[in-house]
């Protein structure tokens, strides 16, 4: 039984799936939300994978995914966010829990796999793709805030 | 190496999330929010490609599908809808002069 494959498995299932429920339906506001969200999990996702498959190259996909997944969230939070559709009031629902979850997943996720990559440039790799997912995550739930 | 019970859920999860990503995007109607729905999709291709075993291709699938393609769209509704406002602004404006 391969444990970092099962995480993965059950992160996709249970995470990713209701982000795309909830980027399908509602607001623009919640759309972007939900949007981040995913971004952030599916980043986990190829961490985990990368672990369960043994192929620490897999890695490289998370860490465009951290770059490129927040970039994106701002391009919908400047585009989509500004445009007639806004000033629905109040920020969209689960805004207030964005940074919370993206430090409490990715410390989750990181901290075991630095523990058992163990010293050297790996663990690097791996905290800063877990520095670029914090920052992101704070600079998202910013933008999602002020527009 | 990997599990093969294990393998088979990640691979039949990420193919029913292309799915419904793919259903979702052709149902929303509206270009701007369908780019949304269009970014998760690209990020579902990712994975699946990524859990086959094809990662060289899920990367450029994920520089693609993610950032590139939605920002494209988004900035062609803004052009097209500023334009539609311009002209709209220059029909009514023609007709106060006349």
């Amino acid at each position: 039984m391969n444990g970092w494959l099962a995480a993965a498995a059950l992160l996709l299932i249970a995470g990713v799936g209701p982000s795309l429920w909830n980027a399908a339906r509602g607001a623009p506001g919640r759309r972007v939300v939900a949007q981040n969200y995913a971004t952030l999990l599916l980043c986990l996702v190829f961490l985990l994978l990368a672990q369960g498959y043994g192929r620490p190259a897999y890695v490289d996909l998370a860490l465009v995914l951290s770059v490129l997944g927040p970039a994106g969230t701002l391009v919908f939070a400047r585009l989509l966010l500004t445009g007639e559709e806004a000033g629905e009031g109040g920020e969209p629902p689960g805004t207030r829990r964005l940074t919370p979850v993206v430090a409490v997943g990715t410390a989750a996720t990181v901290l075991p796999l630095c523990v058992v990559t163990g010293p050297g440039r790996a663990t690097v790799k791996l905290l800063v793709i877990g520095a670029l997912l914090l920052a992101g995550g704070v600079a998202t739930t910013r933008a999602v805030r002020h527009g | 190496m990997a599990d093969p019970a294990v393998d088979d859920v990640l691979i039949v999860a990420s193919l029913l999330f292309v799915a419904a990503a793919a259903t979702a995007a052709v149902l929303n109607r509206d270009p701007a929010r369908q780019a949304v729905v269009l970014s998760l999709l690209g990020l579902g291709l990712a994975v699946l490609f990524t859990v086959l075993q094809a990662p060289d291709v899920g990367l450029s699938q994920l520089g693609v599908g993610s950032a590139l393609t939605p920002l494209m769209i988004l900035l062609t509704v803004r052009k097209v809808r500023r334009q539609r406002e311009r002209r709209d602004g220059e029909r009514h404006g023609g007709k106060r002069r006349g």
